[in-house]
């Protein structure tokens, strides 16, 4: 009795999904992700990149050296700053980051969805997403800091500019599916009708509001480092700036696990079993491994550009991103009205 | 109390509609250097260069060192680039004592101004590159910028402090392999500007930040006395190198790149024009250098002078090892002014002699005391973030300006 209660709490999806896969592999691939882009950008700047730390990993360790550091190193708070939201708005930014994965589903069978039902699950993970930038601002108000402060506006800047156009533009399936529901989604992308290939101007769109709200190259205008020093963080140290710092890359990968799911057709073209290694295991590394993809890219386009100008950045959302996302969507009703998808 | 000046001192009414921020000296976008920008949003409405972070002296230490070691003294202004910082104060100290240096010892200094002028250039780029947040041009530069620091180590023994020049002539010969080297050097670095230029000056990103940014006009650029690169973007043929030739630069074929845009991509343009007559030059140098091989490197009244045994050194290795009568040496009384084209523009010196052993006095003006004042009249109107674009673009040294 004991045992098997433990053994269903242990099994128990959203536990997996939400903890292991949510904190442990998150991390995981923060890690893997911040390892491939100093890697690749020193393949492409002709150098080693990080080596000494384990020359068989390919200095694979320094990352986990400098999470050490991070978690050992002395938390510095000013005296000037607003000491709780300046304490809890890192963790909170964290935790809200990881929240959209427990309406994510990474099978197509409910026994191991995290949540019960998946009708809206598309709306809310895209609503969740859209929460820590907000809590960014709070972040930088809280440091009272110069810098931070500039930082925190222009990141409001870039959300009002961004996040409509991401929210249009991945939402843009669910026009061509006539479903909210991500599974259905997926299902109906079997077995390579991926809306990448069927709707590119959405999934543009998406890849750019993406690359946009979570502040990567070339668009990393609030942790601009030359004007702003970091930001909205110019003011953590210590665990509370890793925090920071890794609830980007975290955002970023959400977002791809999302963009895999919806537009790179999730766990297709493998069709799950029943049993929990083909129902389960294999579908949502699937769905990881075409996530990570995704994030490198996306880490991979730091070696090739610099850094648009704020306003540059806003014309280009207004002007560019905009109306590609508006036409996506069109495309995708177009999809929905000939029955293509 | 409103406009009152106290002492070293501008008072000023705080302005509730503008944000003061103060860049530097602890902050990774500053240098050694602060400017004080009063925003209005995101448009700077003022901007207040305070220069001086790392002046150390250069001009009084000068007043109480024998002649030859304001030499090295001078060079740590810009360490990167030592030997066009020297030459022209060399010079003066020639002109002084009314000695010619041979032509080959002038072909070794030309040779080396090249080369230092292309390694400042590619830090420069560098510096612009990590600004802009482009991170790799920032690694290629400064990867490549290496070569040429090597090929200087080559030439003289030390990677950036050189203190290659003396009055009358150089302190070494080259080596044996180095033209070859040089032409290697060459090769290499025209191949990777076809690189950057892909990568970087035609990047849109970069474009896009740099086209139309911190344009300062014909006139302006006129009025403000801006110096080198800076000043030949917009639209100036301005060069000491052509106004008034030192060295042998008159007997060399190259030209003087001007732009006519006086945007901070015209200036990347420069530079990267000047990088090719740089490239261009040293392979003229090093033929010349070959065909006129074992001629002196200092003049005949030097050589004279030196015992047996530093001649055998001269002769068989190609070094001058200079004697105790060379760091005491007395210069007639009397006044030179010398000029000289670096990477960042001219440098002038005004030295004066009273006869003794140490100079009366050495006056620098260096190319970056002269640019440092676009910061206040031509960075207002522009977005914070054009700031490090424009401070890239007009490739500003700190402690060359503070001296």
């Amino acid at each position: 009795m004991v045992l098997e209660t433990i053994l269903y709490l242990i099994a128990y999806p959203p536990l997996w999904q939400v903890l292991i896969l949510g904190f442990v592999g998150a991390l995981l691939v923060a890690m893997v992700a911040i390892w491939f882009e100093r890697k690749a950008a020193a393949r492409v700047q002709r150098r080693i990149g990080p080596y000494w730390a384990s020359p068989r990993l390919g200095g694979f360790m320094i990352i986990v050296a400098d999470m050490i550091r991070y978690v050992t190193q002395q938390v510095i708070i000013p005296t000037t700053v607003d000491k709780i939201a300046f304490l809890l708005t890192p963790v909170a930014v964290l935790v809200v980051t990881i929240l959209p994965l427990a309406f994510i589903p990474l099978s197509p069978h409910e026994l191991y969805w995290p949540v019960a039902s998946m009708e809206y699950s598309l709306l809310i993970a895209l609503a969740l997403t859209t929460l820590p930038p907000l809590l960014t601002v709070v972040l930088g108000w809280a440091s009272s800091n110069k810098f931070s402060v500039i930082g925190s506006l222009r990141e409001s800047y870039v959300i009002t500019a961004y996040e409509l156009v991401a929210v249009l533009a991945i939402l843009a399936p669910a026009a061509s599916t006539l479903s909210f529901n991500i599974v259905y989604i997926v299902e109906a992308q079997q077995p390579v009708k991926w809306l990448a290939i069927l709707n590119p101007l959405a999934f543009l769109a998406a890849f750019l509001a993406v690359l946009m709200s979570t502040s990567a190259f070339p668009f990393e205008i609030p942790e601009s480092e030359h004007e702003v020093v970091a930001g909205p963080y110019t003011e953590y140290s210590g665990i509370l700036y890793a925090l920071n710092m890794g609830g980007g890359y975290i955002r970023r990968f959400i977002y791809a696990i999302i963009i895999a799911l919806v537009f790179l057709g999730g766990w297709a073209p493998y069709t799950p079993g029943l049993d929990p290694f083909t129902g389960f295991i294999i579908p949502s590394l699937i769905v990881l491994v075409k996530a990570s993809i995704v994030v490198l890219v996306m880490s991979f386009l730091r070696a090739v550009y610099g850094r648009y100008r704020l306003d540059q950045a806003l014309d280009a959302a207004w002007r560019l991103a905009l109306p590609l996302a508006l036409l996506g969507l069109g495309w995708s009703i177009i999809l929905a009205y000939m029955n293509l998808i | 109390m409103e406009g009152q000046k106290l002492q070293g001192m501008v008072v000023r009414r705080v302005e509730k509609e503008l944000y003061e921020v103060f860049i530097g000296p602890q902050h990774p976008g500053s240098g050694h250097m602060r400017i004080i920008v009063r925003l209005d949003g995101d448009v700077i409405v003022e901007a207040d260069p305070d220069i001086g972070y790392v002046h150390r002296t250069m001009e009084k230490l000068s007043e109480v060192r024998e002649w030859l070691k304001p030499i090295p003294l001078l060079e740590r202004m810009t360490i990167i680039d030592a030997c066009n910082i020297t030459v022209p104060y060399v010079n003066a100290l020639e002109k002084l004592m009314d000695k010619s240096p041979p032509p080959r010892a002038s072909y070794l200094r030309v040779l080396l101004c090249e080369i230092n002028r292309v390694a400042s250039h590619l830090y420069g780029f560098g510096i612009f590159g990590v600004f802009l947040g482009h991170s790799t041009m920032y690694m290629w530069a400064f990867g490549d910028r290496e070569v040429f620091v090597e090929l200087a180590e080559i030439l003289t023994g030390a990677r950036l402090t050189h203190s290659y020049p003396i009055p009358g002539g150089v302190r070494r010969d080259m080596p044996q392999d180095f033209p070859e080297m040089a032409r290697r050097a060459v090769r290499y670095m025209r191949g990777r500007l076809e690189e950057y230029r892909r990568i970087f000056v035609d990047n849109p990103v970069i474009v896009k930040r740099l086209e139309g940014v911190g344009v300062i006009s014909r006139n302006k650029a006129a009025e403000l006395g801006i110096v080198g690169p800076n000043v030949r973007a917009s639209g100036i043929r301005y060069d000491v190198r052509l106004a008034e030739p030192y060295e042998v630069y008159d007997e060399l074929d190259f030209e003087i790149p001007v732009f006519e845009e006086g945007d901070a991509l015209a200036r990347t343009w420069v530079r990267v024009e000047e990088i090719k007559q740089s490239l261009s030059i040293i392979e003229q140098a090093v033929d010349w250098l070959e065909r006129h091989k074992g001629e002196p490197i200092i003049p005949k009244e030097d050589y004279d002078k030196l015992p047996k045994l530093h001649r055998e050194v001269y002769e068989k290795t190609g070094r001058v090892k200079l004697l105790p009568a060379h760091a005491t040496m007395k210069i007639p009384a009397g006044k030179a002014i010398a000029r000289g084209e670096m990477g960042r523009g001219e440098i002038i010196y005004y030295v004066e002699s009273d006869g003794g052993t140490t100079p009366y006095r050495v006056r620098v003006v260096t190319p970056s005391a002269r640019n440092a004042i676009v910061f206040k009249y031509i960075v207002p109107g522009h977005r914070l973030m054009d700031l490090p674009a424009i401070y890239g673009s007009i490739d500003y040294f700190p402690p060359e300006a503070d001296r």
